[in-house]
C-alpha cells in the first residue's frame, strides 16, 4: 500500500511540475491529464474508487474536451495544421505516455491483489453514500453549486461575446 | 427540508430565484429599465422577507447554515448596500454602449454568495458562497469591456482570487484531515479537546487566513485593491468595497468565535501585525494619490486595519465596535463611490483629482455629500465615521491595546491630510461652471445615505442598541 502511494504521488508531483514548466500548451495539457490520473489512483488506494472514477471522468474528460476545442474550434488555419503534425512526434507524447503506463501497471497490480480488509482507518465510500449525503443534508450545497455555475456561464457569455480589440496598456505604450 | 427551513432562508431563496427569473427576462426581451426595476423589487422583497422569520432564533439548518440575529442583521446590511448600489447603477450603465442586462444577473448572484457567507457555519457553504461571489465578481469587474483597464482588472482579480481560493481550500483540507470536522462548532470542540494543536492544523489556519485576508484586502494581500478599484465600473467598486469585504469579515467573526480564536496568542499577534501594516500601508500610499478611485482603495486598506483593531479587542465591546464601524464604512464607501458614479460621463469616469476642481460651484449638493463622506472616512465628529472610530478606541482601551491605539491615532492624523485635500480641491474657484443634469434615483440614494450618516453620527444609540441586542443573542 505504502509503495503504491509513493509511486502515484511521485508521478503526480513530477507531472504537475512539467505542466507549469512547458512552453507549449498542448504539452502542458497532456501532463495535466497524467497528473489528474495519478491523483485518481491515490483516491483508489485510499478507498474511494467512486471519487477516482469521477476524477477521471470530470477532470481528465474536461481537458480532453478543452483540447478538442482548442484544436478544432479555434481553427487557426494553415499554420496550426503544421503545428498539429509537429505535436504527433514521439518526443511530445513519450513522456506522458510512459508516466501513464506506470500508473496503469500500478492500477493493474492493485486490482490483482487479493481483497484484504482495509488497513487502519481507511473506510470505503461507495457511490450510494455519496449520493445519499449529496441529496440529503447537503442538498442546499448542490443547489448553491448550480448558482455558482450560472454565475460562471453568464459571466463567460458576456465577456466572450464581443470581439473588440483591446490592448493592454503596457503593450500600447510599447507600440507608440 | 421543511417549510420552516425554507422560510428561515427566504431572503436567500428570493435573491436566487430572482437571478433565474432575471435570466429568463433577458431571454424574452432586453430592456434595461424593466431589468433594473425587477432587480430593485427583488432586493426590496428579500429585505422584507427578513421580517418573516418563522421560528425562534438562532435557527439552524444543519449542517450548512445557521440563521441567528447576527446573520439577519448582516443579511439586511448586504441587501441595503446592494440596493444602494443598484440605484447608482442605472444612470451609470445607461450611458454605456455595452449590453446592460447581464450586470443585474451577476449582481444578484454575487449577493447570493454574500448572503451565503453570512449564514454559513460549515466549510462547504463557506467555499461555495465565496466562489459564487468571486465568479460573479470576475464578470462584473471586467464588465465594460471596451474600456482599457477593465480586462486588466478582471484578469488580475481572476488569477489572484483563484490563487487565494486554492490557499483557503488547502487550509480547510489540512484542518479537516486532522480534526475530521468541517462545521465550525465541531472544529471548536476538537480544538478544545486537544492539549497541543498539531502543526498541520496551525498551518491550515494560516493558509485559511491568506484566503480570507485576500478577500478583505489587508496587507500583505492588498496588492489587487487599487488596480481592481480603478479598472472596474464604479458601482462594482462600491459593491466590492462593501458587500464582498463585509460578508467576509462577518464570516471571520463567526469562525473566530466558534473556534475560540481569542485563546491563541500567536493568532492574535499575526492579526495584530496585519492590522498595523494595513493601517500604515494604506494611509501612506494614499497620501499623494491623484486618482480618487485609487485613493479610496488605499483608504479601504487602512480602514480594514482599523476594523481589525476592534476585532482584536475581542469579546463584546470589540465585536460591537466592528459591527458599528462596518455599518458606517458601508454607508460611506457607497456614498463616496456613488458621487464618482454620478459625475462620470459617457467616455470616462470622474476619477482624477482635477475632475473635482470647483465641484462646489458646479454641483453644490453633490459636493456637500462628498464632503460629508470624506469627513466621515477621516473620522470628524458629527459623522458616523467618528462614532465608529470612537467605539474602536473605547473597545481598545477596555482591552488595553495601547500600542495599537497609538498607531490608530497616528494613522488617523495621516488620513486626515488626504481626505481634507480632496475636500479642499472641491472648493477651488472655477471660471465657467457647467451643470450637468443629475439622475433622480442616484441623488435620492446618495441623499438617503448622507442623512443616515449624519443621523448615526448625531444619534448613534439607536443602532448601538440594535447591535448590542444582536450580540447578546449571539452568545
Amino acid at each position: 500500500m505504502g509503495a503504491a502511494f509513493y509511486i502515484a504521488a511521485a508521478i503526480a508531483i513530477l507531472s504537475t511540475a512539467m505542466v507549469i514548466t512547458r512552453y507549449n500548451i498542448m504539452h502542458a495539457l497532456l501532463y495535466l491529464i497524467v497528473s489528474l490520473l495519478s491523483v485518481a489512483v491515490i483516491f483508489y488506494i485510499y478507498g474511494a474508487p467512486f471519487m477516482a472514477a469521477l476524477e477521471v471522468i470530470i477532470y481528465a474528460g474536461a481537458i480532453m474536451v478543452l483540447m478538442i476545442f482548442f484544436v478544432m474550434m479555434l481553427n487557426l488555419g494553415q499554420q496550426s495544421a503544421g503545428d498539429e503534425r509537429h505535436w504527433l512526434t514521439p518526443r511530445v507524447w513519450i513522456g506522458p505516455a510512459l508516466l501513464c503506463l506506470f500508473l496503469l501497471a500500478e492500477l493493474v497490480y492493485l486490482i490483482m491483489q487479493p481483497p484484504a480488509p482495509p488497513a487502519g482507518e481507511i473506510v470505503m465510500v461507495d457511490p450510494k453514500a455519496v449520493g445519499k449525503s449529496l441529496f440529503g443534508p447537503y442538498i442546499l450545497a448542490v443547489e448553491l453549486a448550480g448558482m455558482l455555475l450560472m454565475a460562471g456561464i453568464v459571466g463567460a457569455y458576456h465577456l466572450g461575446r464581443q470581439k473588440k480589440k483591446i490592448t493592454h496598456r503596457f503593450l500600447e505604450r510599447a507600440t507608440q | 427540508m421543511s417549510a420552516t427551513d425554507l422560510l428561515s432562508i427566504l431572503p436567500l431563496l428570493i435573491i436566487s430565484g430572482a437571478a433565474v427569473i432575471a435570466m429568463l427576462l433577458v431571454a424574452i426581451k432586453r430592456n434595461h429599465r424593466v431589468m433594473h426595476a425587477f432587480t430593485v423589487l427583488a432586493f426590496i422583497l428579500a429585505f422584507l422577507a427578513l421580517f418573516l422569520q418563522p421560528g425562534p432564533l438562532p435557527y439552524e439548518l444543519r449542517p450548512l447554515f445557521v440563521v441567528d440575529a447576527f446573520a439577519m442583521f448582516n443579511t439586511g446590511l448586504i441587501l441595503v448596500a446592494g440596493l444602494s448600489v443598484l440605484f447608482l447603477s442605472y444612470s451609470y450603465f445607461e450611458q454605456r454602449e455595452e449590453r446592460k442586462e447581464e450586470y443585474y444577473i451577476l449582481l444578484l448572484l454575487a449577493t447570493v454568495g454574500g448572503i451565503v457567507l453570512v449564514v454559513s457555519q460549515h466549510f462547504i457553504s463557506l467555499f461555495l458562497g465565496l466562489e459564487t461571489m468571486s465568479i460573479s465578481l470576475y464578470g462584473l469587474i471586467a464588465y465594460l469591456r471596451a474600456r482599457e483597464r477593465s480586462d486588466e482588472a478582471g484578469i488580475k482579480y481572476l488569477l489572484l482570487a483563484a490563487l487565494s481560493s486554492a490557499f483557503l481550500l488547502f487550509g480547510m483540507a489540512l484542518v479537516y484531515a486532522e480534526s475530521g470536522r468541517m462545521d465550525f462548532t465541531g472544529i471548536g470542540l476538537y480544538l478544545a479537546g486537544t492539549a497541543t494543536v498539531p502543526v498541520s492544523v496551525v498551518a491550515g489556519f494560516g493558509l485559511m487566513l491568506i484566503g480570507i485576508g485576500f478577500k478583505l484586502g489587508i496587507v500583505p494581500f492588498h496588492m489587487w485593491t487599487p488596480d481592481i478599484y480603478e479598472g472596474s465600473p464604479l458601482p462594482v467598486a462600491a459593491y466590492i468595497a462593501t458587500v464582498s469585504k463585509g460578508s467576509m469579515l462577518v464570516l471571520l467573526m463567526r469562525f473566530y468565535r466558534d473556534i475560540n480564536g481569542y485563546e491563541y496568542t500567536i493568532l492574535w499577534w499575526v492579526i495584530a501585525i496585519i492590522a498595523m501594516a494595513s493601517m500604515f500601508t494604506g494611509n501612506w500610499l494614499a497620501l499623494l494619490q491623484q486618482n480618487v478611485k485609487r485613493l479610496l482603495a488605499y483608504s479601504s486598506i487602512a480602514h480594514m486595519g482599523y476594523i481589525l483593531i476592534a476585532f482584536l479587542a475581542g469579546q463584546e465591546a470589540g465585536q460591537e465596535a466592528v459591527m458599528f464601524y462596518l455599518v458606517a464604512y458601508v454607508i460611506t464607501s457607497i456614498g463616496a463611490f456613488g458621487v464618482l458614479a454620478l459625475l462620470s460621463d459617457k467616455v470616462r469616469d470622474a476619477e482624477e483629482l482635477s475632475d473635482f476642481k470647483g465641484l462646489f460651484w458646479r454641483q453644490p449638493w453633490l459636493a456637500a455629500i462628498f464632503t460629508a463622506m470624506m469627513l466621515s472616512l477621516a473620522g470628524i465628529p458629527l459623522t458616523a465615521g467618528f462614532i465608529g472610530k470612537f467605539y474602536i478606541v473605547a473597545a481598545g482601551v477596555d482591552a488595553g491595546l495601547w500600542l495599537l491605539l497609538i498607531l490608530l491615532v497616528v494613522n488617523s492624523v495621516i488620513g486626515l491630510f488626504y481626505y481634507v485635500r480632496v475636500v479642499a480641491v472641491m472648493f477651488q474657484p472655477l471660471e465657467a461652471p457647467q451643470r450637468k443634469p443629475l439622475p433622480f434615483f442616484g441623488v435620492f440614494a446618495l441623499s438617503g445615505l448622507m442623512v443616515l450618516l449624519l443621523w448615526l453620527g448625531i444619534y448613534p444609540s439607536s443602532l448601538i442598541a440594535v447591535i448590542r441586542d444582536m450580540m447578546l443573542t449571539m452568545g
